[in-house]
């Protein structure tokens, strides 16, 4: 029997990695929001430049956030990769699908309530993350 | 695509996570690529030959290849060559 060498930085330990800073970029981009969001009524009582100063600062955590997300695309295997490319075009169809309609539809009033970008994006997280699963579950 | 790469495999004793980690794959991916549910890229071909010290031709073949090789266009185009 041929014995294989487990790599050193292996394939698991690289997504494991990567997986980790996206978390965590994920999760300093929910708290700059939060603060952009609440700050300027609950902490600064609106001063200009501390709304300014937050709103830098959630872009530039945001830049962290997608640099990251590239990272852990260009590291993942071929197949992983084809599962999360799919599962982004079909967020990204949903997204112009669902949001265009309802959008103009909103500026029609022939909606009940305000289109407001939240429900876009917690539609297109529920999107990715049944396609997403979807694809692991396809390529098991 | 057939491949033969589970036969390979067995005949090694290998587990799919232990060839997953030699190609710098998942796991999930060698068991998709045995069932037959993925046809992998050209260098990852390549690298699973290595590890096996085979040709691609002797761990992938197209089963549409044997078909042409077979079938009587083939044959006259290869006498309009020779």
């Amino acid at each position: 029997m041929n014995q294989l060498k487990p790599p050193e930085n292996g394939y698991q330990s690289r997504t494991r990695a990567n997986v980790i800073r996206i978390f965590r970029w994920n999760g300093a981009w929910g708290a700059a929001t939060l603060l952009m969001a609440f700050g300027p009524k609950f902490l600064w009582n609106k001063a200009l430049e501390f709304t300014l100063l937050a709103v830098g600062l959630d872009v530039a955590v945001g830049v962290g956030m997608i640099l990251a997300n590239k990272k852990y695309i260009a590291e993942l295997d071929e197949l992983q990769r084809r599962v999360q490319l799919n599962s982004m075009g079909i967020t990204l169809g949903v997204g112009l699908i669902a949001g265009v309609p309802i959008s103009v539809m909103d500026s029609y009033h022939m909606i009940p309530f305000h289109a407001d970008i939240a429900y876009l994006l917690i539609l297109m997280t529920l999107t990715f993350a049944i396609s997403n699963l979807y694809g692991t579950w396809r390529y098991r | 695509m057939k491949n033969r790469l589970k036969v390979l495999r067995a005949e090694r004793n290998w587990t799919q996570a232990e060839l997953a980690d030699a190609l710098d794959v998942s796991r999930q991916t060698i068991n998709a690529i045995e069932t037959g549910k993925f046809d992998p890229s050209l260098p990852l071909a390549f690298r699973a030959a290595r590890l096996f010290g085979l040709r691609i031709e002797e761990i992938f073949h197209d089963p549409a290849l044997d078909k042409d090789r077979s079938s009587p266009a083939t044959e006259i185009k290869k006498d309009t060559y020779v």
